[in-house]
């Protein structure tokens, strides 16, 4: 799962038919473990009612799926849950260097 | 999923079997710069179009196995699809 703030939302009226009650929103996320594109954005279905300006949790690829309506659902990215709290530990943060499997650093904009 | 403009259309004539008969379009996706403001990135995707997108079109890009599978078909040599052309985006 990733860290995101719901940036938008996008509407679509020519779809794939199974996508008709979902509702899909622009996530921006925090920290994206080696993402597919540097898009600074991805889509995301709303389990959760979700609005602009709310952190949430986003889950990538099959639970994505199931969460959002069944494995039959194309979709790659789904909202699970809107964050009350974060806590981040600013010594882990701050360690240098990679951890062991990790290409390269994390960015996390946080305060 | 992300989402992306389509900048054009691909053919190929010596091509896979398994990309035969697939309408391919080049999407390059948009980048969220923070709020409201969307650049283009130097990206291109290679999609399958399942719904007769065009060029100008914006379109939500979904990506995998299991998503090409239930849309395509498994026999489609391509994990990105089209699943949905843009409308209206509304950020921030």
């Amino acid at each position: 799962m990733i860290l995101g703030r719901v940036v938008g939302e996008v509407w679509a009226t020519r779809k794939d038919g199974r996508l008709a009650r979902a509702k899909l929103l622009v996530v921006r996320p925090h920290a994206f473990y080696e993402p597919a594109f540097a898009t600074g954005h991805l889509v995301a279905t709303d389990d959760v009612d979700a609005g602009v300006g709310d952190d949430v949790v986003v889950c990538l690829g099959q639970p994505a799926r199931v969460s959002a309506g069944g494995e039959n659902m194309p979709v790659d990215a789904a909202v699970l849950g809107v964050v009350d709290r974060v806590e981040l530990d600013r010594r882990a943060l701050d360690k240098p260097g990679p951890g062991p499997g990790i290409r390269r650093p994390l960015e996390v904009p946080f305060p | 999923m992300i989402i992306g403009e389509v900048v054009g259309r691909l053919w190929a004539s010596r091509q896979a079997e398994t990309l035969g008969g697939q309408k391919l379009l080049l999407v390059r996706p948009i980048a969220v710069k923070g709020a409201r403001r969307v650049v283009e990135t130097p990206r291109l995707v290679v999609a399958v179009d399942g719904l007769d997108a065009g060029p100008g079109d914006r379109v939500i890009v979904a990506h995998g196995t299991r998503v090409r599978d239930i849309t395509v078909g498994e026999r489609v040599a391509d994990k990105d699809v089209v699943v949905a052309i843009v409308d209206d985006l509304e950020l921030g």
